[in-house]
């Protein structure tokens, strides 16, 4: 714009405001929120009267049973290395992935492709039931937990990986391109260590996940504590299950806390 | 010899924006040319050109008779460096290291993404460091230092490529009058000492008749202009800062009048 129009600019009218559709969504929202509510004939008065059976079942859990303490400390200390394990797995694989299904990194649109739908089918499947079909085929115990955690996770690894890198400064990428560097290069020096604080923190809550995920993943065979609950529920043991619970509880907010101190450090 | 040499070049972006049209160009080697021209005209297409960082969609450019082109673009940027107006830098890695990325393209990639480097590499890393007066801050994080610093480990960088050419985009335009000082005259000397070609778009009017060679002065992706700096007249300068459909510009007059 001239100088002169500047000097010259009048008051105009305010435009026209433009639509907002903000309400139209709410109200389709609420309305579909009660169509499911009748469909599925929640009823909140069922509810309401099993408040009081449901307190009757929670109190048989008031004495814990913390006799076997050491066991479930071990058998915690297995959840807790199969949740590791799993975060590691997924680290590997993440690592040799990301960067190929990083829009600005990958070498050509055939392999980000490749990548992308690798990641989205790691990430798809769940890890109870991969647990379910590598505790059939290899057996009892941690193992299949470890890599049912580390292929579902790797997923969502990779995932958040690749979208960090392409957040990576098209500046600093294109530094580093301007040597003449190649693929590799170009991922270790001007995609890890731009991202390398926030990939820290990603692994951070994939283990806190990993964690409580791999006592869960006990109840269907994957070894460590869950298992050791899954025995005691099912032979009415409230005292022990109680102390289990107790036990996984404290783990996980310990775990909790710690990773979120972790990540705090990190800024 | 020339060192660069620009055939009918043009440049249409996916957006439908022509940022080149038709351009030819020679640039000798061993010369320092500024580029000059208002925001738009196409200074940064044209030098981001010569290193591969974008293809044109007509003609070619070719670096010391080679054609740069998607296949051979690495090889081509080994020898032509280039300096960014951010510095672009990656701010997590220590000064030297940052330097040390020059040296990617000669090196196989086994070692160096590790990073490992040779006695040799690192001793082209400190000689830059030396030449750009930062030995002293080798081991600092790059984002820790100033702008001007800054865009001296950027020179460093394009140094430690031992490059043929070395072409400067804006590597002034954020930086005070006293560090864009420190930096034309690393430029120019970097040019007259080891006789590298140097291309650097400016915005200043004053550093590129100080220190250029030659000009080229573009304005709507054509060049309007092209030699001695003492050829650059007031009547020139209009035309390289002239704007279209504006006929009394009384802006350009202001801004003109101290040039």
């Amino acid at each position: 714009m001239n100088v002169h129009d500047l000097k010259s600019a009048r008051p105009q009218p305010l435009p026209p405001k433009p639509r907002n559709p903000m309400p139209v969504w709410v109200a389709a929202t609420l309305a579909m929120l009660w169509l499911i509510v009748w469909d599925l004939e929640i009823s909140f008065e069922t509810l309401a009267y099993g408040v009081e059976d449901m307190a009757e079942y929670f109190s048989r859990y008031g004495q814990p049973d913390f006799t076997d303490l050491s066991r479930y400390l071990y058998l915690m200390g297995i959840t807790l290395a199969t949740a590791l394990w799993g975060t590691v797995f997924a680290l590997l694989v993440a690592f040799f992935l990301a960067p190929l299904a990083a829009r600005n990194f990958t070498p050509n649109t055939v392999t980000y492709r490749i990548a992308r739908e690798m990641l989205n089918f790691m990430r798809a499947m769940p890890d109870l039931l991969l647990a379910l079909i590598f505790v059939a085929a290899l057996g009892l115990g941690p193992m299949p937990g470890a890599l049912a955690l580390g292929v579902h996770t790797a997923g969502f690894l990779g995932k958040f990986f690749a979208e960090s890198l392409e957040r990576v400064d098209k500046g600093v990428c294109e530094g580093v391109a301007s040597t003449g560097a190649n693929f590799a290069q170009m991922v270790m020096y001007a995609g890890w260590p731009s991202i390398l604080r926030e990939a820290l923190g990603y692994v951070l809550y994939i283990l806190d996940r990993n964690v409580r995920m791999a006592s869960v993943l006990g109840l269907v065979g994957a070894g460590g504590i869950g298992l050791a609950l899954h025995d005691t529920l099912r032979l009415f043991d409230y005292g022990q299950s109680a102390a289990l619970i107790l036990v996984i509880l404290a783990t996980i907010l310990i775990i909790d806390y710690a990773s979120a101190w972790l990540r705090g450090r990190l800024g | 010899m020339s060192a660069i040499s620009i055939q009918s070049v043009s440049k249409r972006f996916p957006n439908g924006f022509e940022a080149l049209k038709g351009i030819d160009a020679e640039i000798r080697s061993g010369s320092f040319t500024v580029v000059l021209g208002p925001s738009g005209a196409g200074k940064s297409t044209l030098l981001r050109l010569m290193n591969g960082l974008e293809t044109p969609t007509t003609g070619m450019v070719r670096i010391d008779g080679e054609i740069v082109d998607r296949r051979k673009v690495r090889h081509i940027r080994s020898r032509v460096a280039m300096v960014f107006q951010q510095f672009n830098l990656v701010d997590r890695l220590s000064v030297v290291t940052n330097v040390l990325t020059g040296r990617l393209a000669h090196r196989s990639w086994v070692g160096s993404v590790f990073y490992l480097f040779r006695q040799e590499d690192l001793g082209i890393a400190r000689e830059a460091l030396c030449r750009v007066g930062l030995i002293d801050k080798a081991w600092s994080r790059a984002d820790k230092l100033s702008g001007g610093q800054q865009q001296r480990v950027g020179i460093a960088r394009a140094l430690a490529q031992r490059p043929k050419v070395i072409l400067a985009d804006e590597p002034v335009a954020s930086l005070d009058p006293v560090s864009s000082e420190e930096i034309m005259t690393l430029l120019r000397e970097i040019c007259d000492r080891d006789g590298i070609t140097v291309v650097v778009n400016l915005h200043q009017v004053d550093l590129a008749r100080r220190f250029a060679d030659r000009i080229i002065g573009m304005n709507g992706g054509r060049i309007v202009f092209d030699g001695k700096p003492e050829e650059m007249t007031q009547s020139v300068l209009r035309t390289i800062y002239q704007r279209e459909g504006i006929e009394d510009d009384t802006s350009l007059d202001m801004a003109l009048a101290y040039a």
